[in-house]
C-alpha cells in the first residue's frame, strides 16, 4: 500500500500528470486515505519548491509539477468533500488579467506557483472585466484579488476594481495584489492596492506574507 | 581534451577570392625582394642552406615564393598539444575556438585603478583563479602578471611558468626572451607536459637572435609554436588595414618558412596581434575597430587561405583603467567579430589598462564574454525536436503556453545561455540585495573559487625537480652577470 503513495510522490518528481491521475484512482481502489494521499501530492511539490529556492531547479520544474497536482487534485478533492473532510490551504486567491490586456503567462505563471505554494486558487484568465472581479469576489470569498497588467494603457483598469470593491463594501475583506510588466510599487501604492511583486516567485512571498499578517 | 566551442557557423568573410589573392602576391613581393632581417648568425646560415638568400652584411633573407608555399602546405590545419592531465589536452585548429587570458605588467584596483606590483602569493592565485575559469583553455607567456615583487627581470620567465604548472593543468605558452626556452622545456619535460613555442617578429621585418634561438629549440623537441608579430598601425606597418595585413604576413611567413625547414610539418598556430597607433600619445590604441577588421581578414586568409590555425589577442586589452563600460564594449566587440570569422584561440581574460594590469575578477566577468562568444559561433540546432512544430499545434494560442512542457525542460537548459556574475534580479530584489553589480559578483565568485577550488597538485617528485631547475636557471644567469 505504501508503494502505491511513493509511486505517486515519484510521479509528481518525475512531472508526469497522467501516471500520477492514474495512481490516485488505484489508490482511492485500494481504499486508501483521500487526505494522506493529498498530503503526499502537497510534500512532493513542497520538495520542489525547497529545491528551487535552493537554485537547484528551475520555473520550467515548478509549474510542470503544479500541473501535476493540478490534474490529480480534483479527483482526491471530490472524495474528501464526500467525507466532509478539507484539504487544509494557505489561503484562496482570484487572480485574473485586467480588462483589455490579453497577456496571459506572467498571470498564468503567478497562479500556478500559488497553487504549488498551497494556495486555492481561481483563475479567472485574461481580459477579465471589473465586474467580472466583484463577482468572483462575492462568489469565491478569497483572502486575496491579484490584478496583472502588461500595458501602461491596462494598468488603470486595475485602480477601477480597487474602487468597484470599496463601492460593494468588499475592500477591507480582501488583499489586494498588483503585478505585470506596467507596474511599480509607486503605482502600486498609489492606487491603494496592498502589495506589489515584480517576479512571480516574489508574489508567492508576497500572497504568503499578506496571508499570515490576516 | 577540452572541448572548447565547436563552431558551426560559415565564418565571416569580408574579402573577395581576388583580394585574399591580391594581398598573398603582395606578401611574396615582399619576402622575395626586400626580405626580412635576422639578427641571428646561425638562423641566416641555416637558411641561406635550405635555399633562401642570404646577404650577410645587411643579415637579409629573401625567400623565394615556392619555398614559402611549400612551407604553407607543411603546416598542419590542426595539432594536438598535451598538458599534465589529459582533460586539458587541446587540439588546436579546424573549427574550434578556445579562450587564452591575457597578462598585465601589474595588477591593480578596479575600482580606483590604481595599479601596483603583485606579490608571487597574488601571481598563485591568479592563476588558480583562471584554472578555475570554464572558458579559459591556456595561458600565454609571462602570465598573468610581468611583473612580481622581488623577482629580478630575468627570473620571471622560469618563476612564472613554475607558478602556472604548480597552480593549474592547462597549456601555458613558453617565452622567448632571455633563454627563457631552456627552463620551459625542462619543466615541461618534468611534469610530463608540452609547451606551445614562441616566435615572435619584431616589425618591420625583422627577428631577433631570441626568437630565432627559441624556434631551434622548440623545433628539437617537437612543441608546436605560437607565432606572433604585433605591429602598429601607422608606425612599424603601414597605416592600412591592407597594408599592415600585408607587412604583418611577410613577417609570420618568414617564421612559418623557418618553423617548417627545422622541422617538417611541425604545428603552428599564427597570432594577429596588431594595433593602429593612438597619434596623440604614440601608444597602440587598444580595442579598436582597425584591430577587429585587420583580425577578421587575417582569420580568412590564415584559416581559409593558407590552411593554419589563427590566434586573435587584440580582445585581450582595453583602454579602460577599470572593469567599466569600455572595457566591456572593447573586449566583446573584438572577441565576437574574432570569433565569427573563425579564429582557433582568442586571447580575452583578464587584461586592464591596456597591457598595463590584469586583474582575476576581471577575468571572472570575461569569462562570461567568452561564454557568450563561443555560444554564438555554435549556431542553432534546427531538428524536428528543436522546431517544435507539433508542441506549437498543441499549446495553441492564449491561454496556452510552453512553461509546463517537458520540451521546455529538456531545451532551456541545452540552449539558453546564463551569464555566471550578471546581475539579473528584478528591480525590487536588486534594491533589497544592496544594488550589486556584476563586479560585485565577480568579487564574490572569486572568493568562492579561493575557497573551494584545488587544481590537480604535483607529485612530491616533480615539485622538487622544479625547485631543482629554478636554481639552475639562477646560477646560469648569475655566470651570465644578469643577477
Amino acid at each position: 500500500m505504501e508503494s502505491v503513495l511513493e509511486e505517486l510522490k515519484k510521479a509528481v518528481a518525475d512531472y508526469d500528470s497522467e501516471k500520477a491521475v492514474s495512481l490516485t484512482r488505484k489508490a482511492l481502489k485500494e481504499g486508501l486515505d483521500p487526505l494522506k494521499c493529498a498530503e503526499v501530492l502537497i510534500k512532493a511539490i513542497k520538495e520542489i519548491g525547497d529545491k528551487y529556492e535552493k537554485g537547484e531547479l528551475f520555473l520550467p520544474d515548478l509549474v510542470a509539477a503544479a500541473d501535476v497536482l493540478g490534474s490529480a487534485m480534483p479527483i482526491l478533492q471530490e472524495e474528501i468533500k464526500k467525507t466532509g473532510k478539507k484539504v487544509e490551504s494557505l489561503g484562496k486567491v482570484v487572480i485574473g488579467t485586467v480588462f483589455g490586456d490579453i497577456h496571459s503567462i506572467g498571470k498564468t505563471l503567478v497562479a500556478t506557483l500559488l497553487t504549488a505554494a498551497g494556495f486555492e486558487v481561481i483563475d479567472l484568465g485574461v481580459n477579465v472585466k471589473v465586474s467580472e472581479f466583484i463577482e468572483a469576489a462575492k462568489k469565491h470569498k478569497p483572502n486575496i484579488l491579484a490584478m496583472s497588467a502588461l500595458l501602461t494603457t491596462t494598468a488603470p483598469e486595475q485602480r477601477k476594481v480597487i474602487e468597484a470593491l470599496e463601492k460593494e463594501n468588499l475592500r477591507s475583506k480582501i488583499k489586494v495584489i498588483v503585478g505585470g510588466g506596467a507596474i511599480t510599487q509607486e503605482f502600486a501604492e498609489s492606487i491603494g492596492a496592498d502589495g506589489y511583486a515584480a517576479t512571480a516567485p516574489e508574489a508567492v512571498k508576497l500572497a504568503e506574507k499578506l496571508v499570515k499578517e490576516g | 581534451m577540452r572541448k572548447g566551442f565547436i563552431r558551426k557557423i560559415k565564418p565571416l568573410k569580408i574579402l573577395t577570392k581576388e583580394q585574399v589573392e591580391a594581398i598573398h602576391r603582395g606578401t611574396l613581393d615582399i619576402l622575395e625582394r626586400t626580405g626580412v632581417r635576422f639578427e641571428d648568425e646561425e638562423a641566416l646560415r641555416f637558411l641561406e642552406n635550405s635555399g633562401c638568400y642570404v646577404d650577410y652584411k645587411e643579415k637579409r633573407v629573401r625567400f623565394p615564393s615556392y619555398l614559402v608555399e611549400e612551407c604553407i602546405r607543411k603546416c598542419p590545419s590542426s595539432f594536438y598539444i598535451k598538458a599534465r592531465d589529459p582533460k586539458d589536452d587541446m587540439r588546436i585548429g579546424g573549427n574550434t575556438l578556445y579562450f587564452m587570458s591575457f597578462a598585465g605588467l601589474r595588477t591593480c584596483d578596479l575600482y580606483t585603478g590604481e595599479t601596483r606590483i603583485p606579490t608571487l602569493a597574488e601571481n598563485d592565485e591568479a592563476v588558480r583563479i583562471s584554472d578555475a575559469l570554464e572558458n579559459l583553455d591556456c595561458f600565454p607567456s609571462y602570465t598573468p602578471y610581468f611583473e612580481i615583487e622581488g623577482v629580478e627581470p630575468c627570473m620571471l620567465c622560469p618563476i612564472s611558468t613554475a607558478s602556472r604548472i604548480r597552480n593549474s593543468t592547462k597549456i601555458s605558452r613558453s617565452a622567448q626572451v632571455a633563454d627563457a626556452p631552456i627552463w620551459d622545456i625542462k619543466m615541461a619535460k618534468a611534469v610530463g607536459m608540452q609547451m606551445l613555442g614562441n616566435m615572435e617578429a619584431s616589425p618591420p621585418l625583422t627577428y631577433s637572435e631570441d626568437a630565432t634561438k627559441a624556434a631551434f629549440k622548440f623545433g628539437e623537441v617537437g612543441f608546436p609554436v605560437f607565432i606572433a608579430g604585433g605591429g602598429i598601425m601607422g608606425a612599424t606597418a603601414p597605416a592600412t588595414i591592407a597594408g599592415a595585413t600585408i607587412s604583418n604576413n611577410a613577417e609570420m611567413l618568414a617564421a612559418v618558412v623557418m618553423l617548417q625547414l627545422i622541422r617538417p610539418g611541425i604545428g603552428i598556430v599564427a597570432n594577429d596581434f596588431v594595433f593602429p597607433m593612438n597619434m596623440r600619445s604614440g601608444g597602440p590604441r587598444f580595442g579598436s575597430l582597425e584591430s577587429a577588421l585587420h583580425q577578421i581578414i587575417f582569420n580568412q586568409i590564415w584559416h581559409e587561405y593558407y590552411g593554419i590555425p589563427t590566434v586573435n589577442a587584440a580582445a585581450g586589452a582595453s583602454n579602460s583603467k577599470l572593469a567599466d563600460y569600455q572595457n566591456g564594449y572593447e573586449k566583446m566587440f573584438v572577441a565576437l567579430t574574432a570569433a565569427l570569422s573563425g579564429a582557433n584561440i582568442i586571447a580575452l581574460h583578464g587584461g586592464v589598462t591596456a597591457e598595463l594590469s590584469y586583474h582575476p575578477i576581471q577575468a571572472i566577468l570575461d569569462d562570461d564574454i567568452a561564454g557568450l562568444v563561443g555560444r554564438t559561433i555554435e549556431g542553432v540546432e534546427v531538428t524536428t525536436e528543436t522546431m517544435a512544430i507539433e508542441l506549437i499545434n498543441e499549446v495553441g494560442p492564449i491561454p496556452g503556453h510552453f512553461l509546463n512542457k517537458a520540451h521546455t525542460r529538456e531545451w532551456w537548459k541545452k540552449e539558453h545561455f546564463i551569464p555566471k556574475v550578471a546581475d539579473m534580479l528584478s528591480y525590487p530584489e536588486w534594491l533589497k540585495k544592496g544594488k550589486k553589480t556584476a563586479l560585485e559578483y565577480a568579487k564574490e565568485r572569486m572568493k568562492e573559487i579561493l575557497d573551494t577550488h584545488k587544481p590537480t597538485p604535483l607529485s612530491e617528485e616533480q615539485d622538487k625537480e622544479i625547485d631543482r631547475i629554478l636554481k639552475e636557471a639562477r646560477e646560469y644567469y648569475k655566470k651570465k652577470g644578469m643577477l
